[in-house]
């Protein structure tokens, strides 16, 4: 009995470990220059949709459809999770494409949009305003 | 004779153990048995052949083939003489070919989809029995799915270059295999081109669907529940689970089914499908979607178009 009550005790008190804070780091799109946060701990796609704006082709988060591709073209990202091979070949993913969906930045990361995503960044809702807003703002590495 | 019902489908998946939690836990399927090459074989609580979907270790995601059953073995040679005089190449894969599995007769559609058709397979039993049964056995977990219902097939629709996927495969299945049309969707001048179909073999509104896209590829394959209160519950669960839900809790116009559109850990699209709709039949009038209304047909009440909904698929 008294173990019981002690380990109750000791649930009641114990306030669970708090999630250690990941960096953030910045990621700049080279084709639009916007510039967002994206924390080691979640996807670059994540990150992405936090710009807000409609066009952001979010798929089947699990690295199966393509439709998030991305070339690494700055900096480094890590892996967090298989990527099909139908839309990343090896070659490709030893020159940097991946999916957005799948990658995490390790530090400040520079991107091109391919595919689907340019599509919907370019025939959608991307204007040269936005753009030339969004680059006032621009990387810190870039200014 | 015939056709009786989709049989199973196998997917490739890129992370067994994510897609076995995804299968047993969210959707509520049982693994059944595991073979050499690390293919596993699951199966639905009201299902009483031994498996109906086969998941297999591979670098990408998609559709390896999905498989129908025939009522009699003697269908698969009356059935594969009809394919073979259409036109279409065929092989018989012994017994064996696959585990607990009769002899399957194997073909390319006419979208390049392979499909196979089998009269055989070990009968293991539903969860709760023939006689005296309750109506659900405890200890489902998630969704609890009652069976595997139906696929939809992305086919190369491209109509200046004059290919019509869609349509090859429905008169095909419509010439060959008697399935009969229940819905489509029709584009283009005068509606002169068939962009969608649905058919059936059973009394259910769908038993395969085809769907035109820019290429080849797998749409979804759906699970059978009872009621739109299950669609809810399903919800809920995928909410518990983190599931990447792509459309719904909500309803068809087209098959007037109630449903959830969402993603196995590797991308490739389920859903949950509820209701009967109605009672399909080969006199049935075949229902005619317009292209002006073709978003109603889809998501019947916002009616808008949802683009991951048609560009999204492995």
């Amino acid at each position: 009995m008294e173990t019981i009550e002690l380990a109750l005790g000791d649930e009641m008190t114990s306030n669970p470990a708090p999630e250690p804070e990941k960096e953030s780091h910045e990621v700049l799109l080279v084709q639009t220059g916007e510039v967002y946060a994206c924390s080691e701990n979640e996807t670059l796609l994540a990150g992405m949709c936090r710009l807000g704006r409609r066009g952001i082709p979010v798929g089947c988060l699990g690295g199966g459809c393509g439709i998030c591709k991305v070339k690494v073209v700055r900096g480094e990202v890590v892996s967090l999770g298989p990527i099909s091979r139908a839309h990343v070949s090896k070659e490709e993913e030893s020159e940097g494409y991946t999916l957005a969906c799948r990658a995490a930045p390790k530090g400040a990361v520079t991107l091109e949009v391919v595919g689907k995503m340019q599509r919907s960044f370019f025939h959608g809702f991307t204007t040269q305003q936005d753009v030339l807003r969004t680059k006032k703002g621009g990387a810190s590495w870039e200014s | 004779m015939g056709v009786l019902r989709m049989g199973h489908a196998s997917l490739r998946v890129m992370d067994m153990d994510a897609a076995l939690r995804h299968y047993e836990d969210v959707l509520g399927l049982k693994t059944v048995m595991k073979d050499k090459d690390g293919n596993v074989y699951l199966k639905c609580w009201d299902e009483w052949d031994k498996y109906s979907l086969i998941l297999t270790p591979s670098d990408r995601a998609g559709l390896n083939h999905v498989a129908y059953k025939v009522e009699k073995e003697e269908d698969l040679d009356i059935l594969q003489k009809r394919i073979e005089d259409y036109g279409i190449a065929t092989e018989m894969l012994p017994e064996g070919s696959l585990p607990s599995t009769g002899r399957m007769l194997k073909f390319s559609l006419p979208s390049g989809h392979e499909m196979r058709l089998y009269a055989t397979k070990e009968y293991v039993g539903t969860d709760v029995g023939t006689v005296n049964p309750d109506p659900w056995p405890d200890g489902l977990k998630g969704a609890g799915a009652h069976w595997l219902d139906h696929c939809l097939l992305m086919c190369e629709l491209n109509p200046e270059k004059g290919i019509n996927r869609v349509a090859e495969n429905t008169k095909f299945m419509q010439e060959v295999l008697d399935f009969f049309l229940v819905e489509q969707v029709v584009v283009g001048p005068g509606g002169a081109m068939q962009a969608a179909t649905w058919l059936a073999r059973t009394s259910t509104p769908h038993d395969i669907a085809f769907v035109g896209g820019p290429r080849n590829g797998l749409h979804h394959i759906a699970f059978f529940l009872d009621s739109w209160d299950d669609i809810l519950k399903a919800a809920d669960v995928m909410g518990k689970h983190g599931t990447k839900i792509d459309v719904g809790p909500t309803r068809h116009g087209i098959t007037r089914g109630a449903t959830i559109y969402f993603f196995d850990p590797s991308g490739n699209r389920n859903e949950t499908f509820a209701g009967l709709g109605y009672l399909a039949q080969p006199d049935r009038p075949v229902t005619t979607w317009t292209e002006d209304k073709l978003w109603n047909g889809i998501f019947y009440h916002t009616g808008e178009p949802v683009p991951s909904f048609t560009e999204v698929y492995t």
